[in-house]
């Protein structure tokens, strides 16, 4: 692909939701992603940094996307007070997540606060197609 | 039938509605008057949105209409329904945000994406992907992104509407009539259960597909009626208002 990663920092408002959504749609879409995944990788990362923001004690919110073999990693931080969870498994966040995203990984370290999302290419590069069979 | 005849008819059904009570009499309204929605949403169709998008929900006008009139006014039925059917639409496109301000090339262009996607879902057995769509309309990958950004320009603002007390209904409810909406999946977030149960219900179906059932957003448009489009909306739609159902009060 074009790009490997793209870093973004944002004030930690929900005026930037805007801009972390649309890259991340702008990014997956070039990237062999169908419309429907597209969508749910905005859902999701919009989801992911609204339950930042809701913990956040710092002013910025930084997302990096990547591309791996297997399709794109979304990874948003922000800086936190203590090292709780900031998303409860089982939470209705978590399910929504669950349903949007093929991984997810939530971590509290150091006073910073992670989610870390994955969604797999459905259509391979210059490969064969997967049919969705749902 | 006669306008005579329709007008006879129209009064008959609200004289029963009213007395009744009886649903039957309200669906046989709708359908007696769909063809006032279609001519409606017509007027709409250069704007870049699918007819069959805009008929629906033209629909949610007219049972709001079908709902408030007053018999005794003395003003027909048609006269009545036809500023809330059309504030109906245009609502849609001002939650949209892009009425006036999208240049008329990228309308054009997302109208016809918008059947693109349709026919190469089908033939696909999946979504397509933007360099597929930009293959097959023949534009570069950066127009079908501006385009599909645009269709997006809707604002989460837009929970601020009017709330949509009968916001579901449309006329292709009986396809999905039947099915289980009760969400029992959810039953352990009972904070979210008031939410929910105020969601119309096919927002609610809407939920329960992708979040619970795990079905995509192109099968739930199929198996709904409407475009994969609509259902990105009104999923983002459903997510922002149990968002803010959370932070305090929420209207659907």
């Amino acid at each position: 692909m074009a790009f490997d990663t793209v870093s973004l920092t944002v004030p930690a408002t929900a005026g930037h939701l805007a801009i972390l959504r649309t890259t991340v749609g702008g990014f997956a879409a070039r990237d062999q992603f169908t419309l429907d995944q597209v969508d749910d990788l905005r859902m999701a990362v919009e989801e992911a940094a609204v339950q930042l923001l809701r913990h956040s004690r710092g002013d910025r919110l930084n997302m990096d996307i990547q591309t791996t073999d297997s399709g794109v990693e979304v990874r948003l931080l922000t800086q936190v007070d203590g090292d709780d969870p900031i998303i409860d498994e089982g939470s209705f966040s978590w399910t929504i997540l669950r349903a949007l995203a093929d991984d997810i990984r939530v971590e509290s370290h150091a006073e910073q606060a992670t989610i870390t999302l994955e969604k797999h290419r459905l259509v391979i590069p210059g490969g064969t197609v997967e049919r969705d069979s749902r | 039938m006669t306008t005579e005849d329709r007008r006879a008819t129209t009064k008959l059904l609200f004289t029963e509605l009213r007395s009744s009570g009886d649903p039957q009499k309200r669906d046989q309204l709708a359908k007696l008057h769909l063809p006032l929605v279609e001519y409606l949403a017509k007027r709409f169709k250069d704007r870049g949105e699918p007819l069959d998008d805009l008929i629906q929900v033209g629909s949610v006008g007219l049972l709001k209409a079908i709902d408030r009139f007053d018999l005794d006014r003395g003003v027909e039925f048609s006269t009545y329904a036809t500023p809330t059917i059309v504030g109906e639409l245009k609502r849609y496109f001002r939650d949209k945000g892009w009425a006036v301000r999208v240049p008329r090339r990228l309308q054009e262009l997302s109208l016809r994406l918008n059947k693109l996607v349709a026919q190469l879902t089908q033939d696909l057995g999946r979504a397509p992907t933007v360099p597929e769509l930009a293959k097959a309309a023949g534009v570069s990958e950066d127009e079908v992104l501006e385009a599909l950004e645009s269709g997006q320009a809707y604002s989460t603002t837009s929970l601020d509407a009017p709330s949509g007390d009968d916001d579901d209904a449309p006329m292709r409810m009986d396809r999905i009539g039947s099915e289980d909406t009760s969400l029992d999946n959810l039953e352990h977030f009972a904070s979210l259960k008031p939410l929910i149960d105020q969601l119309p219900e096919r927002e609610r179906m809407i939920l329960r597909l992708r979040f619970f059932d795990d079905m995509t957003q192109s099968k739930i448009a199929e198996h709904v009626g409407i475009s994969q489009m609509h259902v990105s909306r009104l999923l983002s739609r459903i997510l922002e208002y149990l968002r803010q159902g959370f932070e305090g009060d929420a209207q659907y």
